[in-house]
């Protein structure tokens, strides 16, 4: 990036013995709605934690807007915060809730009511602006929190699972708002979720973490369809993973060997060597059942299990002891348990991962 | 099953009345017109109550009582909740435990047994026969409920709610101002209420340290009791189960409705 | 880098730190200054400094020499203070009765003639040596273990070797016995109202549970003198019970029930049992509501399901409610001193005695020390027992 708003860098934090992040570099533009994805306990949330300042890297450097902030304290960091519980103070109004951080810069009194109605109307939270947020459902706490942290127009918002306490319906909702407001306010937002499809939805960048690391960063449609590992193709998404030796390169792409002697081939395989074990990642959608030439590979397979799921069949399959998903609409002929299938699938929809 | 339901029935009832029936049977008494403690009550009247309230020695142990009373709840509730903010978090280290663990230690060590030190230390700093003394020897034993109802409420504080505040702009003090103390109101009340009770029902340590000037209202009871048993104790007696009642349902209101508040 | 955690740490002290201070001066200070009061004996060292230079060869068994005699003239001569010299004639006494009438007129025969005295002459006490045993123990050392040893109904005998004290010398094995007997018979009676109430207790829901708990909770609230004085009030006899057991013509004359032991007993565990029932209900709330009909759908008896299942697991709110009440109980000295008779005073009404009544502070700071001690076991115990419950939470 050329001129990045944020830069983690080489920042690692340890609590005792325990090290939660290792070596992280990481850089954050200006207006970009970056997502950091993981299971519990990969340090996602401890990043967050350490750029609001409430934790301090054990070593390494954060810098916001040119300026190095990892000593600073969290009220003179000038970033907003909404919290998975949204946080909001149970013994002050919703408005006053609001108001908290302008009366803390000391705005005229005048000053902080006009902009408290307008961040209330921007949520449409304007009737409710007496209530106390105990009295308020979830959807409507949480706007109240996303209005707190974006009044003093804070230079980046940040924000921690803030939707994982709806139900499904209002989460989608509440996606679409914030992207919304994303992009009407220009805000940037580093966003931390353990949600993959709510990742691949908002999100300008994603950053998988894994054990206190970055699996891998970049745009959603990257990762879903080039996965570096074979960890990050089983977290965002589904695939199949299928192990097998090289045998020939060719061109860029390379022959490989399945276990029963079966052959595919591999579109893009720039790094491997022959006779080397490969893993390979298939998105389940790809793969069509039937022989098609043109596809490139296919292989034979016993369908053991077939699943309705309503918009889309699930078929599973076995080829070569190795399990198979496939993925496909309804509009397949019926298909029997037990049954031999040809299934094709592309040498491009072939994508090599790392273990 | 029903033999089994109806002793439990009968148990229940039984201790039951055990525990609340002395309570209940010296209220009337507190209202008897003769000079004798006894039952069936010859006549009513309030001259016991007016007794309490304007006999010397009652009158001025009342006062002392409030002097004594309100000087030990201000100094155990600022001592108490400030011990007790240090010692919030759930992880404590070592030396926090250890400290935690001393700051309730009063509530353990048998009263004369303080008694005596209290005497003999008090005596040799001039601390004896002073309302400071008493106050003093007081709040040692009324701070462990300051500390215990502070630490109760504030670890039930969710901790993000003064990281958003920090987030926020707020700095430390004004996190502790605006947030954290609002919130603990509730067990700094509660704390200070039983420190104001504990000081109020104090006799040991009181025998030990204080004089004849700062014989408190439990010190008269207790004297009277032992000395010359009169009506005045029932009427005493009337005043401190209604006392108790009274913020009993007070705690339990301003707790009701804090919880509807949230 | 680990600066801003030491911070957090500092500034937890830094909060601590003024209560800390105040309970080290206030709390901590005066239970060491009684402690030392039962082990200093500074008066006889500083009222008999040459004595005790010139007993310090002495063998303890021979007759006293002429060098003793002439320094303990001298003492007795220097010792203007009669607040000092009092104190000094009862730390004697204490040691061997005797020496009231033997130091009046030892000390009137010394300040009335000048020159050397033969004590032998004045009082053929002083030729027996077992008095200046004691002369000498006080005076060659500040700190003594007598009391300490007293506490415990032992003395050291002319040799220093350890011995009993001679049965009707001293009370204290016995007042101890007595404490831990009423202690314990009030834990009992706890344990054997408590357990059973808590049970129904968590049996129940909605109003008669908190009727049960308001009925645990306000004597808890109120006033420990008032609740003494209503059974004061309720025990005497003339009073409720009494008059109710003679109206029914269960009794002739009135039962005696104060100024004894019943009384007391009745008294404590009234005072008492809200330690005991709490600590066993929460106990028992813990217990998921399944767990009797899991054990019944097992094929399990109700009784047999009771004993094997929630007698058990109530078991440890037991232990507990016990240590608490018995703990308590060890230290009681209101109830005692107001409903018991001379017979039914615990170890701390003898620790007020000796205190206020007699000024005895080293026997006062012994008898605390041993009271102290039994309680703080208790305590440590009770402690280990709650963090090991939290631990497994």
């Amino acid at each position: 990036m050329s001129n990045p708003f944020i830069r983690l860098e080489e920042v690692s934090k340890s609590f005792g013995l325990l090290t939660v992040v290792e070596g992280l570099n990481l850089e954050i533009g200006k207006g970009e709605f970056i997502s950091l994805l993981g299971p519990s306990g990969s340090g996602k949330t401890t990043i967050l934690m350490m750029l609001a300042g409430f934790e301090n890297p054990t070593s390494g450097a954060i810098w916001a807007g040119g300026k190095r902030i990892d000593s600073l304290p969290p009220h003179r960091r000038n970033m907003g915060v909404v919290f998975q519980n949204y946080a909001l103070f149970p013994h002050m109004t919703v408005s006053e809730n609001v108001a908290f951080p302008l009366k803390m810069r000391g705005l005229p009194r005048a000053l902080i009511k006009e902009r408290v109605e307008k961040a209330l109307d921007m949520v449409q939270l304007g009737s409710l602006a007496e209530r106390r947020p105990s009295q308020l459902s979830g959807g409507q706490q949480q706007r109240v929190a996303l209005a707190r942290a974006l009044i003093f127009e804070p230079e980046v918002v940040l924000m921690d699972e803030p939707l994982g306490a709806l139900d499904k319906q209002l989460r989608e909702q509440m996606q679409l708002d914030i992207r919304d407001l994303h992009r009407r306010l220009e805000l940037t937002i580093v966003f931390v979720t353990h949600d993959q499809s709510e990742a691949l939805t908002m999100s300008d960048r994603i950053a998988i973490f894994n054990r206190g690391k970055i699996e891998q960063i970049g745009k959603p449609s990257d990762i879903y369809d080039h996965p570096s590992t074979q960890f990050v193709a089983e977290f965002i998404g589904e695939t199949n993973l299928v192990r097998g030796c090289v045998q020939t390169i060719e061109g860029g792409t390379a022959r490989v060997q399945l276990p029963g002697g079966q052959v595919v081939f591999v579109a893009a395989a720039t790094d491997l060597r022959p006779n080397g074990s490969v893993c390979l990642s298939i998105r389940p959608e790809r793969i069509k059942v039937g022989r098609r030439e043109a596809a490139g590979n296919n292989i034979t397979a016993a369908i053991f299990d077939v699943v309705y799921h309503g918009d889309h069949l699930r078929l599973l399959a076995r080829s070569d002891g190795q399990g198979l998903v496939v993925k496909t609409d309804r509009s397949q002929p019926t298909l029997s348990i037990g049954e031999e299938v040809q299934l094709s699938f592309l040498p491009s929809d072939c994508w090599v991962v790392r273990p | 099953m029903n033999v089994l339901r109806f002793s439990k029935l009968v148990f229940g009832s039984a201790t039951v009345f055990f525990l609340i029936a002395p309570l209940i049977a010296i209220l009337p008494l507190a209202f008897t017109d003769s000079v004798f403690l006894n039952y069936p009550i010859p006549g009513y009247s309030t001259r016991w109550f007016e007794e309490l309230f304007t006999a010397g020695v009652w009158q001025r142990s009342i006062i002392n009582s409030l002097i004594i009373g309100c000087g030990t709840t201000v100094l155990a509730t600022v001592l108490g909740t400030v011990g007790a903010l240090g010692l919030r978090d759930r992880q404590l280290s070592l030396a926090l435990a250890t400290i935690k663990t001393i700051f309730l230690l009063p509530m353990v060590v048998p009263a004369v047994v303080l008694g005596v030190g209290m005497q003999l230390m008090f005596a040799r700093y001039g601390l004896t026969n002073t309302y400071l003394g008493v106050i003093i020897a007081h709040t040692v034993v009324a701070v462990p409920f300051v500390v215990v109802n502070v630490l109760a409420v504030l670890q039930g504080i969710d901790r993000r709610l003064e990281q958003a505040a920090a987030s926020l702009g707020a700095a430390p003090v004004t996190v502790l101002k605006q947030v954290t103390l609002p919130l603990a109101l509730p067990g700094i009340v509660s704390g200070a209420v039983f420190a104001f009770a504990t000081s109020l029902d104090e006799v040991v340590l009181t025998l030990f340290v204080a004089g004849p000037n700062q014989r408190t209202l439990a010190r008269q009871m207790f004297s009277t009791i032992r000395e010359n048993i009169s009506p005045a104790i029932a009427a005493a007696a009337f005043v401190f189960i209604v006392g108790t009642v009274l913020i009993a349902v007070v705690l339990n209101f301003s707790r009701g409705t804090k919880q509807a508040n949230g | 880098m680990n600066a801003p955690r030491l911070s957090k740490q500092v500034i937890s002290l830094v909060l601590v730190a003024p209560l800390l201070l105040f309970l080290v001066v206030f709390f901590a200070f005066p239970l060491v200054t009684m402690m030392k009061s039962a082990v200093s004996d500074p008066v006889a060292a500083r009222a008999l400094p040459a004595t005790a230079r010139a007993v310090a060869g002495w063998d303890r068994v021979s007759p006293p020499t002429e060098a003793m005699k002439t320094a303990f003239v001298a003492d007795i001569r220097q010792i203007n203070d009669d607040q000092l010299f009092g104190d000094l004639v009862r730390r004697l006494n204490s040691a061997k009765s005797g020496f009231r009438t033997l130091m009046t007129k030892t000390r009137a025969a010394a300040s009335n003639a000048a020159g050397t005295i033969d004590l032998i002459a004045l009082d053929k006490r002083w030729a027996d040596p077992s008095y200046w045993q004691a002369v000498s123990v006080a005076a060659s050392s500040s700190i003594t273990d007598r009391n300490l040893l007293a506490a415990v109904d032992l003395q050291r005998d002319a040799s220093g070797a350890i011995t009993a004290l001679a049965a009707d010398a001293s009370a204290n094995k016995t007042i101890m016995l007595r404490t831990f007997v009423m202690a314990l018979t009030v834990t009992v009676a706890c344990v054997l109202i408590g357990l059973p109430f808590a049970m129904i207790a968590a049996s129940l829901d909605g109003w008669k549970r908190q009727l049960l708990l308001g009925a645990v909770l306000l004597p808890l609230w109120t006033s420990l003198l008032v609740r003494t004085a209503a059974w004061f009030i309720l025990l005497q006899d003339t009073g409720l019970i009494n008059s109710a057991l003679m109206q029914l013509g269960l009794t002739s004359g009135p039962v005696p029930l104060i100024f004894n032991r019943t009384g007391v007993i009745i008294a404590m565990t009234h005072v008492l049992l809200p330690f005991m029932v709490l600590p066993i209900f929460s106990v028992l709330i813990g217990i998921p509501k399944n767990l009797m009909p899991a054990a019944a759908s097992l094929g399990a008896h109700p009784v047999r399901a009771f004993w094997a299942v929630l007698l058990p697991l109530s078991l440890r709110g037991v232990v507990s409610g016990s240590l608490l009440v018995f703990m308590s109980a060890l230290g009681y000295y209101i109830t005692p001193a107001l409903i018991g008779g001379a017979k039914d005073q615990m170890i701390s009404s003898v620790i007020a005695y000796y205190a206020t009544g007699a000024a005895n502070w080293g026997m006062a700071g012994a008898l605390g020390l041993v009271l102290l001690s039994a309680t703080l076991i208790l305590y440590a115990v009770y402690l280990r027992l709650s963090s090991e419950r939290e631990a497994r939470a």
